[in-house]
């Protein structure tokens, strides 16, 4: 059993992650992403891109609505934004890949502050319209703008590094994976930082944060920069994934599936993000297989299967919210408690 | 409890990732030839993916127990996407890798386009789909992909040839959705429109799910049309366009494109279908006083009617099957590049009476179809024209 953790210098105080165990675990698991990329087919490579990009603007959009307490149905719509500021780049100017994704990130939060300016009258639900409304206009400007390829959208070329093309998952997953690493680990730095905890204070009590000295005008806008700029960064790797941009690639239900990711992952919580996204985007591909066991036994079980599928899908994400409301980062937090506190119970 | 949860579904989740593992590793049998699948069984396309997939399964269960294409089996593997581009190329990874696919099967324009470079990259693979873009019918940009029918351009013009043979300088409207689907033909439709002397005087523009048409019908009033021809939608909102068309004496034609030409779902039309036309590259399931041995076949397979969707599954099955023989015939391996060059030499071939005529493929698309009618008597679509090839 572990009772306390001794810190006896500055630095094991400012440590983010403060017991060597955590500290190994990650190692472990680094090493583990390090090594997947040579033992997995293309099929999980390929899931595991997808993950890690969502996983990137469900961590954006934590930001915004688990850490500042502003709910935002426009992450997709950043998105593609971003996708589409990669694929201009891409085909216009011809700026290597590493530049557009920064100017992806630059120009959707340039954006987002710009949608951010109602939250500053409005709040929850009201809110949520409003960005609704933001990406309603953003798909009509994508739909029917020239420079956006409009109806059609535009194809890419793959990205380029060292003279080589980047076009399949394996090479993709050396990009994109350490990106969405960076991404997270500038995510839980944020919330020690002063920005951070004024987003929390914000989410707690907004008046009481402005009484506190915390300009609500620059730290709200700030907030949505940076969640849209996380949603510019994964909505340009999506461009260099898929090489297609397209003004449905983003729909509003995928602003939804975010918020879902969030939700059920545990808002206001780093780890939150990362096992929602994974979890919202790798259960229905778990459960395809699953299906897939009973097709020899089950004449044409993938068609009589599929609806009860989506059932179990939506059944499960219901008996989160009913069973951990506080999401999948709390059950994670259980375990750990658990081995905390063995051979006790909590 | 939640402990206890957590502990079974770990259990549960290794268990999962290592079937899979030890699913992934099976092979097939050394000879099949396999025809890989992005279907929509669930989602907004499920109507049609249902029909395609039961089509694909049709025919090459006839393949199979007819012995196969020299002697090697098809095995179909599908995997159901939702209709959404990201799980249809997580499904082609998926089948691809465990597989050695020389057939495949696309859900999307999307898809299709997203997975072009791959299929250009891998080259071993002839590409079939859902989608009639008119973009994807470009053997240079698109050269493993075919469709099985006319493109949305060629719908519009088996359509428009139509009309100029019935009502020469006739006034037309187009009415289709905001998406790419819905825009997919109208400007290369407008310029044709000029060429075959037609007028084309309204095109109006709707979001791809509005329900209300109030303004859009009052502006199709005024333009006062002969022929109005919907594209981009599957049901809504054409039958409430007709409705409140109707209301107002407006006597236009009312026309649609391949997939709101069902025959039960221009039955969901109710009192707006009568009279309601449209383009179809293959017969009804239920058209019997024509030749088509195939139709028979189907008919005896599955006695209740089938969609339009299961007609282009099936058809489409057909015309890789055959790609895959006349490649196997010629002695060449089955890649990319044999299989398209085999199905170009696809010519005034017999689809069993499915194409009402004797069809070719020169270059991605089948350019057949007929317009045919809605018949509120017998309920059903019947023919008003003869084949028209472009």
């Amino acid at each position: 059993m572990r009772i306390a953790t001794l810190k006896t210098s500055y630095a094991g105080d400012e440590a983010l992650f403060d017991t060597k165990l955590q500290r190994s675990l990650l190692a472990l698991f680094g090493l583990v992403l390090a090594v997947f990329p040579f033992v997995a087919g293309p099929y999980w490579l390929f899931m595991a891109c997808l993950v890690a990009i969502n996983v990137a603007s469900a961590t954006g959009l934590n930001i915004l609505t688990g850490y500042t307490g502003l709910v935002s149905l426009g992450q997709a719509a950043f998105m593609g934004v971003g996708a589409y500021t990669v694929a201009i780049l891409e085909l216009r100017v011809g700026t290597p890949f590493p530049v557009n994704l920064l100017a992806a990130g630059a120009t959707t939060a340039l954006v987002g502050a710009v949608v951010g300016l109602p939250s500053l009258r409005v709040k929850g639900l009201y809110l949520a319209i409003a960005t609704i409304g933001a990406s309603v206009i953003l798909h009509f400007v994508f739909a029917n703008w020239s420079l956006t390829g409009e109806a059609r959208g535009l194809s890419m070329p793959p990205a380029r590094l060292f003279g080589n093309d980047l076009d399949q998952p394996f090479e993709l997953y050396w990009v994109i994976v350490p990106i969405t690493a960076a991404m997270i680990l500038g995510a839980a730095n944020l919330f020690r930082t002063r920005i951070g905890r004024a987003f929390i204070a914000i989410r707690d009590r907004d008046i009481s944060a402005e009484v506190l000295g915390i300009p609500l005008l620059r730290y709200k806008l700030t907030s949505f920069a940076i969640s849209s700029f996380y949603a510019g960064v994964a909505g340009g790797l999506w461009a260099y994934f898929f090489r297609v941009v397209t003004p449905e690639s983003f729909p509003l239900i995928n602003s939804i599936f975010y918020l879902a990711a969030i939700i059920v992952g545990g808002m206001g919580t780093i780890l939150g993000g990362i096992l929602g996204a994974a979890f919202m985007t790798m259960v229905p591909e778990v459960l395809k297989l699953v299906v897939g066991w009973f097709s020899p036994y089950f004449p044409d079980a993938l068609a009589a299967l599929a609806p009860i599928r989506t059932i179990v899908f939506g059944a499960l994400i219901v008996g989160f919210l009913i069973f951990e409301p506080q999401g999948l980062a709390e059950i994670w937090a259980r375990v750990r408690r658990f081995f905390h506190l063995w051979p006790f119970k909590t | 409890m939640s402990e206890c949860w957590t502990r079974r579904g770990l259990i549960g989740l290794a268990a999962a990732t290592s079937f899979a593992l030890v699913q992934g590793a099976q092979a097939q049998a050394q000879d099949d030839i396999v025809l890989g699948a992005s279907v929509p069984i669930t989602g907004v396309f499920a109507f049609a993916g249902v029909g395609i997939h039961a089509g694909i399964q049709d025919y090459l269960k006839i393949v199979n127990d007819a012995g196969g294409v020299k002697g090697r089996k098809i095995k179909y593997v599908a995997e159901d996407t939702a209709y959404k581009v990201d799980a249809s190329v997580a499904a082609f990874n998926k089948i691809t890798s465990q597989e050695k696919v020389s057939l495949y099967y696309g859900d999307s324009t999307g898809f299709s386009k997203t997975i072009n470079p791959e299929l250009e990259r891998r080259g071993t693979i002839l590409m079939a789909g859902a989608s009639f873009a008119s973009e994807l019918n470009d053997p240079k940009k698109y050269p493993f992909q075919f469709m099985s029918g006319p493109d949305y351009t060629e719908m519009f013009g088996i359509l428009m040839r139509y009309i100029a043979k019935e009502k020469p300088g006739a006034r037309i409207a187009f009415v289709y959705s905001d998406t790419e689907f819905g825009r997919d033909p109208i400007e290369p439709g407008t310029k044709l429109a000029k060429e075959l002397g037609l007028n084309v005087v309204e095109r109006i523009v709707t979001p791809p799910t509005s329900v209300d048409v109030s303004t859009e019908v009052l502006k199709l009033r005024r333009a006062n049309p002969d022929y109005t021809i919907f594209h981009g939608y599957v049901l809504a909102p054409i039958p409430e366009f007709i409705t409140q068309a109707k209301q107002m004496n407006l006597r236009s034609q009312f026309m649609g494109t391949f997939w709101s030409m069902d025959n039960s779902m221009v039955q969901r039309m109710g009192e707006a279908a009568d009279g309601f036309m449209g383009v179809m590259p293959y017969r009804y399931y239920y058209e019997k006083d024509a030749n088509a041995p195939m139709l028979d076949k189907i008919r005896q397979m599955r006695p209740e009617y089938q969609s339009n969707a299961y007609m282009q599954g099936f058809v489409t099955a057909m015309l890789m099957v055959e790609a895959v023989k006349r490649t196997l015939e010629a002695g060449k391996e089955l890649n990319g590049t044999n299989l398209k060059a085999s199905l170009n030499t696809i010519k005034d071939y017999d689809t069993g009476g499915i194409f009402g005529v004797p069809i070719s493929i020169p270059g991605n698309s089948v350019p057949v179809g007929r317009i045919y009618r809605f018949d509120a008597k017998a309920k059903q679509m019947v023919p008003a024209s003869d084949w028209i090839r472009l």
